[in-house]
This record gives structure tokens, sequence and C-alpha cells, in this order.
């Protein structure tokens, strides 16, 4: 190392050094002892006792590990790319020069503001099944029926799996173990605001001159969309993408309101299941043991978006 | 635009900067050269404010000559914060907490044996109503007391049952009383159904998850117990077991399971003026004694059939109840001979945890609480009875809940049941919860919802088990007085 | 041109009936706050057939009742919130525009490492994290003089130290601010500080404003934080202060909470209202290249 190593190390550290004295003071030791307590046995009342890998042998066979896996998974897959996509579809609304932008931006940022008991409490209303707000409205306009999946049955009958029960429209949402984790994830959709004025903000970024250059080679709108506006905006979406896949596996406090995992456990999610194992079960090691394993899980998941994105993120300039 | 906003944010700023130079304080009123008892406790609303009423009547008289001062917070989610601070070795000197929390945090050596200052204080069995006396303790210790207890009930309504009097009378029941027996009380729902041309229930004489707080406990009603703490078995195969769930099913399948559904939905939430058992869409609940007050604060009219409250006081107490278009029983049972005043008892209880700075001082408090005048007037506010065997005639008397002595009576009976005293109750009651619900839902038939539930609860009881060992500690053990289970 | 007005006017449309589908449940806990209690919850029962959006009567004193409430200090808590609001904001915004400015502009060896390290620390979930921060908190108590359970300090002096996800915002800035802006004033002779304090941060105004937003939005709404380090209820915050309107057999005094709720972000909103343009063009700089 030379001296200017030296002296760049040392203003560096300089700079980085109230993240560092905060890591090393408040995070490191949490994160270490949380990956100690995950080899023992540990209710957070009495100290630790070691017991090895009994804690993720328990969690491979414990069917509630997988049942609240599925259901992230599910709603992961339900909320992400919904919530990507509706997101950018607003902030390209957002974004044209239109009188009263301030106002439609507060709007649609609103809801990120409101306090989780509101929200779920005011969610819980529009969703009730006979009297709620959104029921109301498709019966108003004549939306009354029952899906009966015949398509969907006669496909599930050939491959010899139970057909599907019919469902009553409008659903039941929240009541109903088959639409509940769905009126979640709808819901969801609600709370795009953080993500959307990151977009708006990607797209400010965009040289005009690009669009310009477009539009003189004839360019339509869905042409520019395609070939610019998406392709200068991957980063962020990228950015959004990663920080929606951290987010979304650890969702935990609304839905927990809204349906402490139920009906039959249809909306138990895996965040969920962790914090009863830690302080109501008592069984820290086992939580912490989870928590590892979903730190694994969205490394990996991290990491592939990391993989695939010099396939589809342009980075300006390069 | 950029002006007015601007001026907008400067005075939001001079307002913030206003409020934080000269806004109130948090100023702390310990008075000097008193020994501080932190004492947390669930009650984040009006249950709240109602105890510091207690807490400063002790901090004025019996804290001041013994030189303790009580401060006093109500906080919501008290259990895990109670959980944080015990874990790291500074809890409050009293937690109030739930019946669960006593026998995992007792198993788990983090709350204070209480025999020693039980003794000096001379408080013993001899003065408390047997099951709250008993759910105190654990492994044959005492480790905690009663704040408020509650037992549950029939609250019925006696203005549909005269509205529906032929039918009830033609179903065999007494429109003027409550029914007796599980049989009869069947019958008697069925007669107070009502329902639009739609077939939607506009009443229903009973709906199990109306509110449901302690459906899980159902089999106690049917001469069933749910857990021997001596053998550390679960009895959810038992066949009253089965019987209490075949029975909750009884009604979604009665009902329609679509037609409860959209009753459940167009409920209103426990506490608004819409909750069915107010509203009179339902004609009975399994409630506690606070119903007293709610009743009346949200729709006082069903307490005023026939005069205002205020003239009602002055009649005497037998005529009193006419006054009330609801009342109050005990829930039937399956066999009302054998198995009379069949009741869950619940409690509010008062723990020291281990590593409390000052326990002593600690138990000062909760034996003024226990003294008899200071738990009437605590419960008197609460609305609730007492856990005291000695009850005055005043508190009978005075109290807002006009069928307190039926709660007195249950509270007293032999046949009143504690919650479930197992070490994992909070894990049990989860799968306890989905059990019922997979019944009521008509998802599974009660024999296989129960036999997969056994299954469940001895797997997590067995690693209870396992992970005790590891510390050298054997369960279950040979238990005298866990839970006061039979 | 004509073309275009038609556009604007669909996007006007478009953007009505957005709105008007993300302000529904806002309008609804308005309404819910104008409203008596036994409004508030659906019925069947005389005549309300469904929940009605607009109160009937409208009961203003809802507002008052939370204003002037013996349980709820609202103008205390008002202050601790304020209180610990600003000395977070503050400390993340400097301390963590520090950090970036690290992470962003000066090379040495193992920023990388420590750049992904920082990352993943976003990733471990804070159940399994808690009971030994706090066990730190009171450590720090036990063994200097700076008492930390029951005071606001563990609720902002963790901001003091800077939080990943805003070094990882500002760092995304200051990385497409040009090198050579830098270098020049190195050749001048500034020193590190004085191109951190001269140069950047004042470009760097916009993306502060948005940590600070952020930051201040994060500690206004925070429950746990309170619930678990505070130990008196002279301290309470407004977010443990909405609790009040729950009891625990006696359900929730919905139409108080909601107007509570409503009173404890309206500020936010018309901070939010009034910084947007800042806040937009803040992140747009940012340019996520990194």
């Amino acid at each position: 190392m030379t001296s200017r190593d030296r002296a760049q190390l040392m203003k560096g550290l300089a700079f980085t050094s109230p993240w560092l004295i905060g890591f090393l003071g408040l995070t490191i030791i949490p994160c270490a002892l949380s990956l100690y307590y995950s080899f023992c046995d540990y209710s957070v009342l009495e100290p630790p006792v070691w017991i090895g890998l009994e804690n993720y042998r328990e969690l491979l066979i414990d069917p509630e590990f997988y049942r609240t896996l599925r259901n992230t998974a599910y709603y992961a897959l339900l909320t992400i790319p919904a919530g990507l996509m509706v997101s950018l579809g607003l902030a390209l609304l957002l974004n044209a020069p239109i009188k009263g932008q301030a106002i439609y931006r507060t709007v649609i940022f609103l809801p990120s503001l409101v306090p989780a008991v509101a929200t779920a409490m005011v969610w819980m209303w529009l969703f009730n099944a006979r009297l709620g707000l959104i029921n109301t409205a498709l019966r108003t306009i004549g939306l009354e029926t029952e899906l009966r999946f015949t398509l969907v049955n006669r496909i599930l009958e050939a491959l010899n799996i139970a057909p599907l029960r019919p469902l009553p429209f409008p659903p039941a949402w929240l009541s109903d173990p088959r639409t509940a984790m769905l009126a979640l994830a709808l819901m969801s959709l609600w709370g795009v605001g953080h993500t959307v004025v990151i977009y708006l903000a990607g797209l400010q970024d965009i040289p005009r001159d690009l669009y310009e250059a477009a539009e003189i080679d004839g360019a339509g709108p869905v042409r520019r969309l395609f070939n610019v506006t998406l392709p200068m905006l991957s980063p962020v979406i990228f950015f959004n993408l990663v920080m929606a896949i951290i987010g979304t596996l650890q969702v935990f406090a609304i839905p927990f309101i809204m349906t402490g995992g139920g009906p039959l456990r249809a909306t138990y999610l895996y965040t969920q299941y962790l914090y009863e194992k830690a302080f109501m079960y008592q069984q820290m090691g086992y939580a912490s043991a989870m928590a590892w394993i979903q730190l694994l899980i969205i490394l990996a998941l991290t990491g592939i978006a990391f993989g695939t994105s010099r396939r589809w993120v342009h980075y300006q300039g390069r | 635009m950029k002006l007015v906003s601007r001026l907008i944010l400067a005075i939001m700023l001079i307002l913030a900067a206003g409020i934080l130079i000269l806004g109130p304080k948090p100023d702390e009123n310990v008075p000097p050269g008193r020994i501080v008892v932190d004492y947390w406790e669930k009650w984040s609303g009006i249950e709240g404010a109602q105890m510091q009423q207690i807490v400063d009547w002790f901090n004025e008289t019996v804290g001041r000559e013994k030189n303790i001062f009580v401060r006093y917070l109500a906080i919501a989610q008290v259990d895990r914060k109670t959980l944080t601070a015990t874990a790291a070795g500074v809890p409050p000197d009293i937690a109030g907490l739930w019946q669960r929390d006593l026998v995992s945090m007792a198993s788990r050596n983090a709350l204070t044996p209480l025999d020693e200052f039980a003794r000096e204080h001379g408080i013993d069995q001899s003065a408390y109503k047997p099951v709250f006396w008993k759910m105190c303790s654990h492994d044959g210790r005492l480790y905690s007391l009663v704040s408020t207890p509650a037992t549950m009930a029939l609250h019925f309504n006696r203005r549909a049952m005269l509205q529906s009097a032929d039918q009830l009378r033609a179903a065999g029941v007494d429109p003027f009383q409550a029914p007796r027996s599980i049989a009869e009380f069947d019958r008697w729902a069925e007669a107070l159904d009502l329902r639009d041309e739609r077939g939607n229930i506009r009443r229903a004489g009973y709906v199990p998850m109306e509110p449901g707080w302690y459906i899980s406990l159902t089999p106690y009603w049917f001469g069933g117990r749910l857990w021997d703490p001596a053998r550390g078995e679960f009895y959810f195969t038992d066949p009253r077991t089965i019987q209490a769930f075949e029975w909750i099913q009884s009604y979604p399948r009665r009902l329609g399971k679509a037609a409860l559904a959209d009753f459940s939905s167009a409920a209103g939430g426990f506490g608004t003026p819409n909750s069915p058992f107010i509203a009179g869409t339902v004609g009975g609940v399994l409630q506690g004694p606070w119903m007293g007050n709610y009743t009346f604060n949200l729709r006082p009219a069903m307490s005023e059939w026939v005069v205002p409250k205020s003239i009602e006081l002055f009649l005497p107490r037998a005529a009193r109840q006419f006054n009330y278009e609801w009342a109050v029983e005990a829930f039937p049972s399956v066999d009302p001979v054998s198995l009379p005043d069949v009741t869950f008892a619940d409690a509010d209880l008062l723990m020291i945890p281990q590593g409390a700075r000052h326990p002593r001082q600690a138990f000062e408090f909760i034996a003024f609480l226990q003294r008899q005048d200071v738990m009437e007037r605590l419960n008197s506010l609460h609305c609730k009875p007492s856990p005291l065997s000695r009850v005055s005639d005043d508190f009978i008397r005075r109290h807002p809940n006009p069928y307190i002595a039926v709660h007195e009576r249950l509270a007293r009976s032999s046949n009143a049941w504690p919650q479930i005293a197992s070490p994992i109750q909070a894990e049990i009651g989860a799968e306890l919860e989905l059990a019922v619900q997979q019944v009521y839902l008509l998802e599974k038939t009660p024999a296989q919802a129960l036999a997969e539930l056994t299954d469940r609860a001895r797997g997590k009881y067995q690693r209870f088990v396992e992970r005790q060992s590891l510390r050298g500690r054997m369960a279950p053990r040979a238990v005298t007085a866990v839970g006061g289970q039979p | 041109m004509k073309d275009r007005r038609l556009n604007l006017l669909l996007v006007h449309l478009a953007l009505l009936l957005i709105s008007a589908g993300f302000a529904l449940p806002f309008l609804w806990m308005v309404s819910t706050s104008l409203k008596p209690l036994d409004a508030v919850a659906p019925t069947t029962l005389e005549g309300h057939s469904s929940l009605s959006l607009i109160p009937d009567p409208v009961v203003w004193t809802n507002y008052l009742d939370v204003i002037h409430n013996r349980r709820m200090d609202f103008p205390l808590y008002t202050r601790n919130t304020l209180l610990i609001a600003v000395l977070a904001v503050i400390g993340n915004t400097l301390t963590s525009a520090l950090c970036a400015y690290g992470f962003a502009k000066i090379r040495f060896k193992g920023r990388g490492l420590l750049f992904a390290v920082m990352l993943a620390t976003m990733m471990i979930p804070f159940p399994v994290v808690m009971v030994s921060i706090f066990s730190i908190f009171r450590w720090i108590g036990d063994h200097t003089p700076l008492q930390m359970l029951g005071t606001f300090r563990p609720l902002w002096l963790p901001a003091w130290f800077g939080s990943a996800f805003s070094i990882f915002l500002l760092r995304q800035f200051f990385l497409t601010l040009p090198d050579e802006l830098c270098e020049a004033a190195r050749i001048d002779g500034c020193s590190e500080a004085g191109i951190f304090f001269r140069i950047m941060l004042p470009l760097a105004r916009p993306a502060l404003a948005v940590v600070a937003l952020f930051t201040f939005m994060g500690v206004w709404n925070d429950f746990l934080g309170p619930l678990v380090y505070l130990q008196r209820p002279e301290q309470f915050t407004l977010a443990l202060g909405l609790h009040t309107f729950q009891s625990q057999h006696g359900g929730t005094q919905w139409n108080l909470l909601m107007a509570a709720s409503v009173l404890v972000i309206l500020p936010v909103i018309v901070l939010f209202f009034l910084t947007q343009r800042t806040f937009i063009q803040g992140i747009a700089t940012t340019g996520m290249k990194g």
C-alpha cells in the first residue's frame, strides 16, 4: 500500500466514520448475535443454550415455514410486478406538464402518509363484503354473478386435479380465504407513492434531445416510450425492483392488523410468523434462524436481479 | 404562488420552533426522596385512566407513609415492551399482563415468586374466590395477584324474546327466562332467528363468532377439559371436546355459511353502537361484565326500558332489572344439573418480573390493591366483579352493572375455569383458533380438525419439553395447583 | 397543436379519476372523523343500508375532543414528536451526506465491500435485532454518563450515524456530479472538508431535502421505537398517543382515532405539497446510475 493509498483510505474512513461507528456500535453486534442465536435455544428471557443446527433442522420440517414462505412468494408475485408497472404509469402521467401537478402528486403520495391503523381500518370497510364501497359499486353497475371457472376446471379435470369451487362475484374479499391475499395485494397498490416519486425523478433525468431526435426519426408516442423512456429509465426500474424485493418480503404491519394472517392462514406472511415466534412464542433462536434464511433469500433474489441487470439495464454514457 | 408557499413554510417553521421553545415540557413530578416503583399496564384507553385514580390514591396514602411512589405507564402492546425490557435486564417493577404470560414467563424463570411477600402481608388463598387464586400460581408457587377479574356469561336480549314470545313458546321455551341447557338454548336461538325476504339474517338468536372471543373454550360448557398439566396432555380429542366443536359447527350448518358470512360483514365492530348485541341483531352473546358500561354508553335506551337511569337508581335492586332490555345468566351447559354455572374466568394479572429493582416496594402496591375497599373501587370503575371472597353489600348495590350478582355467583362457581395454563399457550391458542375457523367455515369435520390440532399441539409441547430439558428442567412435573383444572 | 391539447385533456381526465381513487381512503378517514360513533361502522339498522361517505350529521366537536383530551395531551405529544424529528432529521441528513460523499467521491480500498455490507444491513428483519439493540442502549446508559432508556436519545441518536437508505440515495446523487469539480478544488488547495461543505453540500441541497423529508416522515409515524424506549406518559409521541382511542374490551373510538390521525398527518401533507418540487428535482438529479 503506497502512502497515497493509505492517505486515501484514511480520508475515506474519516468521511464514512459516522456510519462505521454506528455500524460497529449499534448494528454489527445485534446482527452477529442474531446469527449466534440462530444456533441456540433462546427465549430472550434466559441465556441462550447452544444447540447447533437444531433450529434449521426444525425449520426444514415445519409446515408453517413452508406455508408462510409460499404465501409471501404469492404476495410478492402479485404485488411487485403490478406495483412497479402501476407506479411507472402514474409517474408518466404525473410527469405531463399540466395544471395542478402539485395537487395530483400530493394526492398520489397521500396514502404513504396515513398511519397504519387508520389505513387498515379504512380498507377493511372498503372491502366489507356486504356494505363495503367496492362491492356496493360493483353491484350497482350490475356485476353480480358467480365465477364457475368452467374452462379452468376442464383443464384441471384433465390433469386429475380437484376442480375450483365456484366463487361469488363480487367476492367477500378479506373474509374469503381465496380472495384475501388478492385484496391485500390490491390494497398495496395504494401505497406506491414512494416508488412513483422515484420514477418521476428518473423521468426528469432523461435528456430532452433524445426525444427530439426520436421525433425527427418519426417515432410515435408508443415507440418513444419503448425506445427512449424505458431504456433510459431502466436504472431506476432496477433500483425500484431491488427496493421492492427487500420491502415486500418484509411486509407485515398492515396485513397483520387487517387479517391477523387469516382466514384459515391464507394471508399468513413470513415476517408475521417470524414476529410471532420472536415475541409471542418466545422462540427468538428459531426466529433468528428464520431471519437468516430470509436474508439469504433476499440476497439471492437481489443477486439474480443484479446478475440479469447487465442485459436490460442501460447505464447512460457507458 | 412561490411566495405564498414560502410564506406558509416560514409560518410552519416558526410554529414548530414556537412549540419546541415555548411549548409544554414533560416534567416529572416524582416527590423527592421516594422510592420509585415503575408499573406498566396494558390499558391504553379509558381503563388506563381509571387505574391512574387508584395509583394516585396509593401514592397519597400508603405510598407517602412507606416512602414509595408508583410511576404508572399505561401503554399499548405492553407485553412486547415488558419482554424487551426484561430481556435487557431492566424490567418494570410491576407488569400488568395476561394469564397466558404467567405460565410462559414463570416456566422460564422470568417472574419473581411472591409467596414470601404474600405471607408477610397476610395474603393467602382464604381471601380469594378459588379460581382467581389458583390462576395466579404456577408449579406450586405464587407469581401474581389479580387486578381486575371477569367472568363470561350469556347476555341476552329480553326485548327480542318478548317480540318472539309466540315462537319461543311454540319451541317449548319460556320467553321470560334464559335457556338453561344447550338443547334448550338451541331451540331458543332458532326461535329468535329472523330472516328477510332474500334469506339474509336480520336477527340471529345466536352466532358463535359474535364476538367469538372465547369460542375455543366452548368445551368447558360440555364438561370437557382441555389440558392436563400433570401429564402434559391436551384433551382436544376428548369426546366432550369433539361434542363442543360439533355444537359450534351446527350453527353454520343450520344458518348457512353464506348467510353467516353476510351477517358478520354487516355487523358493526365491538365498541360501536352497531355491534350486533347492542343493535339487537343477535339474541345472545357470551360476554363479560364490562357490557354493563358498554350497553349504557353506546345505547342508553337499552338500559332505560321503563324509567330513566336517574330514577332507576332509587328503586330496590330487584326492581331495577326490569328497567333493562338485556339480562345476564350463566351460559347454558350441556347439563344444567350436573354442570351448573359454567364460566370462563379471565383476569388481568399483576406480576413482578425477575430483575425488578424494587420488588418489595412493588408488592406494597399490589397488596394495597388487594384491600377490599381498593379492589372494589377499581372493579366498580372497570365494571367487573371482585376476585376477593368477601364482597361488600355496597359493591353489589352501587355497581354500574345491574347484573354484577350473577357475575359474582359465577366467579364463585366450582365450574369457573381459567385460561388453559399450558406453558406454550400463545402458540396453542393460535392453533386452536385455526381449528375453530376450519370447523366454522365447514372446511373440516370437528373430529378431523381436532385430531390434526392434537398432532400439532403434541409436537409443539414435545418441542417445549425437549428445549426445557436442555436447561436441566424436567417437564411435565407432578404439579399441584396449575390452572385449576379438574 | 390540437392533438396535444386533446392529449392533455385525456391526461387530466385519467389523473382526476386515479386521484379520486387514491384520495378515497383518505377522504373516508376525514369523513369518519366527522361522524358520530354510531355511524362509523357498517350497519343495516335504521336505514343505513350502506356506509356513507358524507357524514350526516357533521360532528366537528370530534376534533375538539381530540385536542382537549384528558388522556392524550395533544400539544405535549406534538412537542415531543417534533423534538425527536428535528434532531433526527438534522443528524441523519448531515451524517448521511458525509458518508455518502466518502462512498461516492473518495477511492479507498475496501469501499465496495463496505458499501455492500451497508446494503445488506437493510435486509435483516428488525424483530431479531430489537432486543440486542435495546440491550446496547442499556449498556451505554450503565457504563457512560449518557442515560439512554427512558429518554428520547435512543430515538434520535442513531440518526446521527446515518442510515443505509439515505446514504445510498445521496451516494447516487454525488456520483452524478463530475469528479472534475472536486479535482479542480483539490488543486486549488481546498481541503476535503472544504470541498464537501463549500461545493458538494450546496449542490446537493435538493437531495438533502428528500432525505430530510423521508426521515421526518419516518420519525413522525414511528410506533415501535417510542413504544419500546419511552417509559413515562409525558414522553409519549403522537403515534403512541393514537392508541389512546382503543380500549381493552371496548373496541375503538374510530371517529376520534381518525380525527387524531388527520391532525397528525396534516402538517406532513402540507409540507409535502409545498416542497414536492424540490423533492422531485432532488431525486431527479441523483440519476440512478450506480
